[in-house]
């Protein structure tokens, strides 16, 4: 699913659409290395970037709430990608690791989100990767290692965010530790670790107005040399901080006939005891659907999700999230902040992703 | 009120007029000669203004959105200098940009190649960013891909081209397109489109990295557009980055650009307009004859009207109104005339009228009202001008005296005073010593003026001293031809005038345009010392020689010796265009046989290395023999010793000639651009060019030139570049021929009683056409003299004020003896044809009953 | 001297009519005559076509033997230089040439040498009142004085035949009495036939005899008060 996701959340920042441009043939000279079960995820070396790979994010999704108890939706992600071309340029603009960043702040009183981007060629130190620990930056974006856990700042169109990251938890690896699966092919798969329940403090400005803001978020880490399917349409994906410290990850790759390609997921109890789901385990349903005035897209913006015998609601902070990145990326799907429900009681509170639902996602 | 009688009565007087028969003619003439000084001028500012909306609509499609522009010299800049910019807080985003005039071979046209950051373009000229071709995919009509940047944005083998490229080049998505880098063949797979909205002229786009690497310049840019903060004060802001640039690189705003540029072009353009308004000039001379002459003709009806109460002014207003009425429709007409003839320039010669200043640059005329209403008042007040001295005759005449037959030869008889004519010539000749303003040669022209003027004030006396001393010949038509010239001075001075200033401004022309392709021919000869030139590419900075090639080359048999040239552009100030640097073997010794020196001096012992400036720099930058410059080359400010300053017809921004290997030394660099080949004694080039094509490595995109063809070219060139010059001059002998064609023809039918009275005296129709061709010769070869000795006067003015300041290059004088003399033959025999042709036309039958007209 | 027979004048246009039918006329050596008529009933044609200047449809004209016809324009134009003199109703005297370079006008036409030249133009001027005038431009002259510098330059060549076409017309009753004397003087003195056409009795009352040209023809004496 991460890999899935990862194809999804290349489209939400901005140019990371070229590493799917995959397709091309030309791609195929460029040797990546597979991602294979067995090799193991050690920290802290990869909590940094990896070059060799062709695809990689760490992907920030939180719910914070303002003084006056304003809840607001955080977006932050920072996408590499090794497109494959210019290897042997000797220039110092040589596009052999590209850098994007997308930003997103949700706030129900706005009614829609506000987003921004960036997309920069490593180099001459406006955009760089660091190998050696999550310390990623395109000019005056960046998201950093600290000594506590992570930092962003973000200077965008609409708003500014700067944010402090606390770890509360332990790494949580993916997959079968942190080899994820992400299609019937064992070279479809990604690297990836989740760290949930990251407390969150920091500012936001928006509108001119600074507010104090304190929360909750999730991060991902994935890298991969993989693509997405070519059968795929889509795909629903959802992290959740539950509210008893557990952790939810759940996704599923849609066909083109909106049936399940492949799915996957993992719960992390709140005793710290793991549950992987087979693909068979994890079930998305729709339950109210919201049509967008400005792309006639359908997306089911309410769903029941069910992952063995955990079955939750995943209802929307508000039902327009959907991001409009035709300009840049090329497509349009919605990620959006969502309450996690069982029954009439919340239980946590994460991310919901949908695409392929403006149009089939073709990268 | 007053209007509205007059208005009746100028119905009166046309009606009057027009029983005449031939006034509707001369009006033609008239309206004809307005139209076609306006239809010359606004041609020249729609066509200039097209060119310069163009060329900035380019410039801002290049820079886009950007507040400041870093540039420096055309080889550009070290990329370090990204590095520490793009890190200000200021600095919103810098979009770092290598810039390549490619040579495409078998195109004349270099194609313009931006190498650029897909990501930084995007944030400050979203207008570079190519889209991608969709790529057929059935299983996905719907496909994304043509809205998004693709891989092929970011290959170094990949190029787009805009609309205009892939028409220019006759190039499609799959082709590939050749570039010359050096000698050898880049070949680059076109992989898209670029839109770049308003960059018009063909335009192609790739990686940075790649045009770094593929096009040979690694670790260089050409540019740095920035766009700042909201709320930056990007003046101070350009201060600051201004002062941490390497020499010879500076941050200006991106008009600055077009700015150079449009400066670059304005003498040109101006001087396009000074030729207009000459030509507006002599229509105006035209309308003061016709209007002279209708007056005269008129006189007893305009002294009735006097008589029957019409007041001086309303008088002289009357014939204003006339006036005003014709500059009116002639402007308008010229209007009309003046947007097909732009049309026509542009899709023919092109906006840049041949100068080569927009080179590239297509575009269509649009209707521009403010210049359209500027000349509409031009050619109205021409008119009301023209006519002036006329109103104020007929104004100023006592009806009495007019209603007595015959009175009709004292108009004009009144002789101006000489001091004005004398005023306004000492003035033109104090004038033509002042110093350009911005630039521009405004005294220049202004002596040019007052000299025409101061003339045409004194031509009555001119004409009178001239007519008094001609001997009256026994033969009788030849008698009554003196006799009527010194009787009636004022009415050849009327004709005199249009004739002395079309003169006047051809021969001027002619004297300039022969001067200067004289001395560009001698100049060609003195820079073209080779007996074999060698060029790495016709167009473009892509292609060079490499060190190899050179000693290839040098190595070739029947080759005795070889001199290298490398060519760069380098900043000097922002404001202007880079300057032209050339790197050649040369040193104090040998730099007079190099180069056409017009003032050098040995330099100093212990001064810095030598550099001999052309001309123009010395003019625009200020150099001059025997000062201490410092040139920004290989990013270090280095002094030189000018130790000369040459003649350089070539280069109008300017040119500075160094020793080679010290600026191989300086920068590192070893290429040339263009080799001069001296051949051993009896080799034949024809041979040597065959063993050059057979043994140098990539000699095939190389091209060799006998000196004699780049002489040949050269001179095309220039005679293309004048071809607009040419077509004015034509406008301008048209006007002057129709001028006096005119003036003859009015007189000759004022005078058709006099005629009808010789005929009865008992001259034959004969002795009548041979006292008129006398008249009209003596009165022609006079026009002809005067004219002609006024336009040997203001050719010095234009070759040694004019286009001096203007051009900033020198020139020897040389009068085109034969060409003037043959234009005066036929100009002198035209005008007595036309002195014929019109009294053949007055005799007819009519000439016995014109005895009967009483008025 | 001047034999007219049947002479026929057509103007030819838009409306054509005919000016001049079966005029006969005879007119000997020495003789002045006055010719006079209502307005457009041919006078002036019948002057034009006498000089020469206009061709008749039908009818001959003889002058001093030579039939008028028979001669190309040429022909008459010398022969108009050399025998014929002109005095206009409107003066027509050059104005760009002073008033002896106009009386002299006929003579350098006729290539007389200088000397000669002056002395008859100096003569003639004598002979019209205007010996002090000879330097003047004609803007200079009264309507009169002008007339009288036409008169003499009619008269400067001793022509056959002086052709006067309404000299007074344009004259005060005072001018024109003086100008009919001097005109017959001069007529006289130089033995010119002369043809005076006119619309003023007074005028005709200088000549020997009055015509009257009616549509029928030519008839001798003043016919108008009769009709």
């Amino acid at each position: 699913m991460t890999s899935r996701r990862n194809c999804c959340r290349r489209a939400v920042s901005s140019l990371a659409a070229v590493a799917l441009a995959a397709t091309s043939p030309a791609i195929a000279e460029t040797e990546y290395p597979v991602v294979l079960p067995g090799v193991e995820v050690v920290f802290p070396r990869d909590h940094g970037a990896h070059p060799a790979y062709r695809t990689e994010w760490w992907y920030i999704t939180g719910w914070v709430r303002d003084r006056a108890g304003r809840d607001l939706g955080i977006q932050v992600t920072f996408f590499r990608n090794r497109p494959g071309v210019a290897e042997d340029n000797p220039s110092a603009f040589a596009p052999r690791q590209l850098l994007f960043a997308h930003a997103a702040l949700a706030d129900a009183a706005h009614g829609r989100l506000r987003h921004d981007q960036r997309a920069a060629r490593a180099g001459f130190g406006f955009a760089r990767a660091a190998e050696d620990a999550t310390d990623v930056h395109i000019g005056d974006w960046s998201l950093r290692a600290t000594t506590q856990g992570y930092a962003a700042r973000i200077a965008a169109g609409e708003f500014t965010l700067d944010l402090a990251f606390r770890v509360t938890q332990p790494v949580l690896l993916q997959g079968a530790g942190g080899y994820s699966r992400k299609g019937p092919l064992p070279g479809q798969s990604s690297f990836y670790y989740s760290r949930p329940h990251l407390a969150v403090s920091g500012m936001v400005v928006v509108d001119g107005v600074r507010l104090e803001i304190a929360g909750e978020a999730w991060l991902d880490h994935e890298w991969s040399s993989e693509y997405l399917a070519p059968e795929a349409q889509g795909w629903d994906w959802t992290g959740v901080n539950l509210a008893d410290g557990g952790a939810l990850m759940a996704f599923r790759i849609r066909d083109r006939h909106g049936g399940t390609f492949w799915a996957g997921g993992t719960l992390r109890r709140s005793d710290g005891t793991v549950r992987r789901f087979a693909p068979g385990e994890i079930a998305f349903t729709p339950l109210r659907t919201w049509r967008s005035p400005r792309t006639e897209a359908e997306y089911p913006v309410a769903m029941r999700v069910r992952a063995g015998t955990l079955e939750l609601e995943l209802a929307p902070m508000m039902d327009d999230q959907e991001l409009d990145s035709r300009a840049s990326v090329g497509t349009v799907y919605w990620e959006g902040a969502v309450r996690a429900l069982e029954g009439e009681r919340e239980i946590g509170r994460g991310y919901l992703e949908l695409t392929g639902y403006w149009r089939p996602l073709r990268l | 009120m007053a209007t509205l009688a007059a208005s009746r009565l100028l119905g009166l007087l046309r009606a009057t007029a027009g029983s005449l028969g031939a006034g509707k003619g001369r009006l033609s003439i008239s309206i004809a000669a307005i139209a076609l000084g306006v239809a010359l001028g606004y041609a020249v500012q729609l066509v200039n203004r097209v060119a310069v909306n163009e060329f900035a609509q380019a410039v801002q499609t290049l820079s886009g959105t950007a507040d400041l522009v870093i540039r420096g010299p055309r080889g550009g800049f070290s990329e370090q200098v990204l590095g520490e910019v793009a890190q200000l807080p200021e600095v919103a985003a810098a979009s770092p940009i290598v810039e390549v005039e490619a040579r495409i071979p078998g195109r004349d046209e270099a194609l313009r190649l931006l190498g650029i950051d897909v990501f930084r373009a995007g944030l400050v000229q979203p207008g570079l960013v190519p889209e991608v071709a969709a790529v057929p995919q059935p299983s996905a009509p719907d496909s994304p891909s043509r809205e998004m940047p693709s891989l092929d944005t970011l290959r170094d083998d990949t190029v787009f081209l805009n609309a205009a490229a892939m028409a220019a080049l006759g190039m499609g998505v799959g082709d590939f397109l050749p570039v010359q880098v050096g000698t050898g063949i880049v070949r680059l797979r076109v992989a898209g489109e670029v839109r770049a909205e308003g960059h018009a002229q063909p335009l192609a786009v790739m990686d940075i990295a790649g045009a770094q690497w593929r096009l040979g310049r690694l670790g260089r840019l050409g540019r740095i557009d920035l766009r700042v903060h909201p709320g930056v004060d990007v003046a101070e802001l350009a201060r600051r980055i201004g002062a941490v640039l390497p020499p010879g690189v500076a941050v200006e705003r991106p008009s600055a650009a077009i700015e150079s540029t449009v400066r670059l072009s304005r003498s040109y353009r101006v001087n396009l307009n000074v030729l207009a308004l000459v030509a507006l000039f002599t229509g105006g001379l035209l309308v003061f004859s016709t209007q002279a002459l209708a007056v005269v003709r008129r006189r007893p009806y305009l002294a009735l009207l006097r008589v029957l109460g019409l007041t001086r002014g309303a008088m002289m207003l009357l014939l204003l109104l006339e006036a005003a009425a014709v500059g009116a429709v002639g402007a308008l007409v010229g209007l009309a005339g003046g947007y097909a003839l732009a049309e026509l320039v542009l899709g023919t010669v092109g906006p840049d009228l041949g100068s080569g200043f927009f080179r590239g640059v297509v575009a269509r005329a649009t209707f521009e009202p403010a210049p359209a209403l500027l000349f509409l008042v031009l050619g109205i007040a021409t008119a009301l001008l023209g006519s002036l001295a006329a109103a104020n005759e007929a104004a100023r005449t006592e009806p009495a005296q007019a209603l007595k037959a015959g009175d009709e030869q004292r108009a004009f008889r009144r002789l101006t005073p000489v001091w004005p004519g004398l005023a306004f010539i000492a003035l033109g000749a104090a004038l033509a010593g002042a110093p350009p303003v911005n630039g521009l040669p405004v005294f220049g022209y202004a002596a040019i003026a007052c000299l025409l003027v101061g003339t045409i004030l004194l031509l009555a006396r001119i004409a009178r001293a001239v007519f008094d001393r001609i001997p009256v010949a026994r033969r009788p038509a030849a008698r009554l031809a003196v006799l009527q010239l010194r009787g009636a001075p004022g009415q050849a001075t009327v004709s005199l005038a249009a004739i002395v200033a079309s003169v006047s401004l051809l021969v001027s022309m002619a004297i300039m345009v022969a001067s200067f392709r004289q001395s560009l021919d001698q100049w060609l000869q003195h820079v073209l010392p080779a007996d074999l030139y060698l060029r790495a590419a016709p167009t473009g900075d892509s292609a060079f020689l490499p060190p190899d090639v050179q000693e290839a080359i040098a190595a070739l048999p029947g080759v005795r010796r070889v001199e290298f040239l490398r060519s760069e552009r380098l900043l000097l100030d922002a404001r202007r265009p880079q300057i032209v640097l050339l790197a050649r073997p040369i040193d104090a010794a040998s730099a007079a046989s190099r180069l056409p020196l017009v003032r050098s001096a040995p330099p100093p012992a212990g001064a810095a290395p030598p550099a001999w400036v052309s001309e123009v720099a010395a003019d625009l930058y200020g150099f001059d023999v025997g000062q201490e410059i410092e040139l920004p080359i290989g990013g270090r400010s280095v002094p030189f010793h000018v130790a000369g300053v040459w003649r350089d017809y070539a280069r109008q921004q300017g040119a500075v000639v160094i020793e080679r290997a010290l600026y191989a030394e300086l920068t590192g660099d070893r290429n040339a651009n263009d080799a001069a080949i001296h051949l051993e004694p009896g080799a034949a080039p024809e041979s040597v060019a065959r063993a050059l094509r057979e043994r140098v490595p990539g000699s095939g995109e190389l091209e060799t030139v006998l000196p004699a063809e780049i002489r040949q070219r050269s001179l095309a060139i220039f005679d293309r570049t004048f071809a607009v010059t040419y077509a004015l001059e034509t406008a301008a002998l048209a006007i002057g021929l129709m001028g006096l064609s005119s003036s003859f023809g009015a007189l000759v039918l004022a005078r058709r009683r006099e005629f009808g009275v010789l005929r009865h005296l008992g001259l034959t129709r004969a002795q009548v056409g041979a006292m008129l061709a006398a008249e009209g010769g003596i009165v022609s070869a006079l026009g002809l003299g005067v004219g002609a000795a006024l336009g040997w006067i203001i050719s010095l003015i234009l070759i040694h004020v004019v286009n001096r300041q203007s051009f900033h290059w020198s020139m020897d004088l040389h009068v085109p003896w034969g060409s003037l003399a043959a234009f005066t033959a036929i100009m002198l025999g035209l005008a007595s044809l036309t002195a014929l042709a019109s009294g053949r036309q007055a005799m007819g039958g009519d000439a016995v009953r014109a005895v009967k007209e009483d008025w | 001297m001047l034999r007219i027979r049947s002479l026929a004048k057509r103007y030819h246009g838009p409306r054509s009519r005919t000016v001049l039918a079966g005029v006969d006329f005879d007119l000997a050596a020495g003789e002045y005559v006055a010719v006079m008529g209502e307005s457009g009933i041919g006078k002036s044609t019948l002057l034009n076509l006498i000089a020469g200047l206009d061709r008749p449809d039908a009818g001959s004209i003889e002058l001093e033997g030579r039939e008028l016809g028979a001669l190309d324009d040429d022909a008459l134009t010398e022969l108009r230089r050399a025998r014929m003199g002109f005095v206009f109703q409107a003066f027509h005297v050059l104005p760009y040439l002073s008033v002896a370079e106009n009386v002299a006008l006929p003579l350098v036409l006729l290539g007389e040498r200088a000397t000669p030249r002056d002395e008859r133009v100096a003569a003639m001027l004598g002979a019209v009142g205007l010996e002090d005038r000879a330097a003047s431009r004609p803007s200079e002259l009264s309507g009169g004085e002008l007339q009288r510098v036409a008169i003499a330059r009619a008269l400067v060549h001793r022509p056959a035949l002086v052709l006067a076409d309404e000299p007074t017309g344009n004259l005060d009753p005072d001018s024109a009495a003086q100008v009919l004397a001097l005109l017959r003087d001069a007529v006289k003195r130089h033995r010119s036939a002369a043809i005076l056409v006119t619309h003023s009795r007074a005028a005709a009352a200088s000549a020997d005899r009055i015509y009257t040209l009616t549509a029928g023809g030519l008839v001798a004496g003043d016919t108008r008060g009769a009709a």
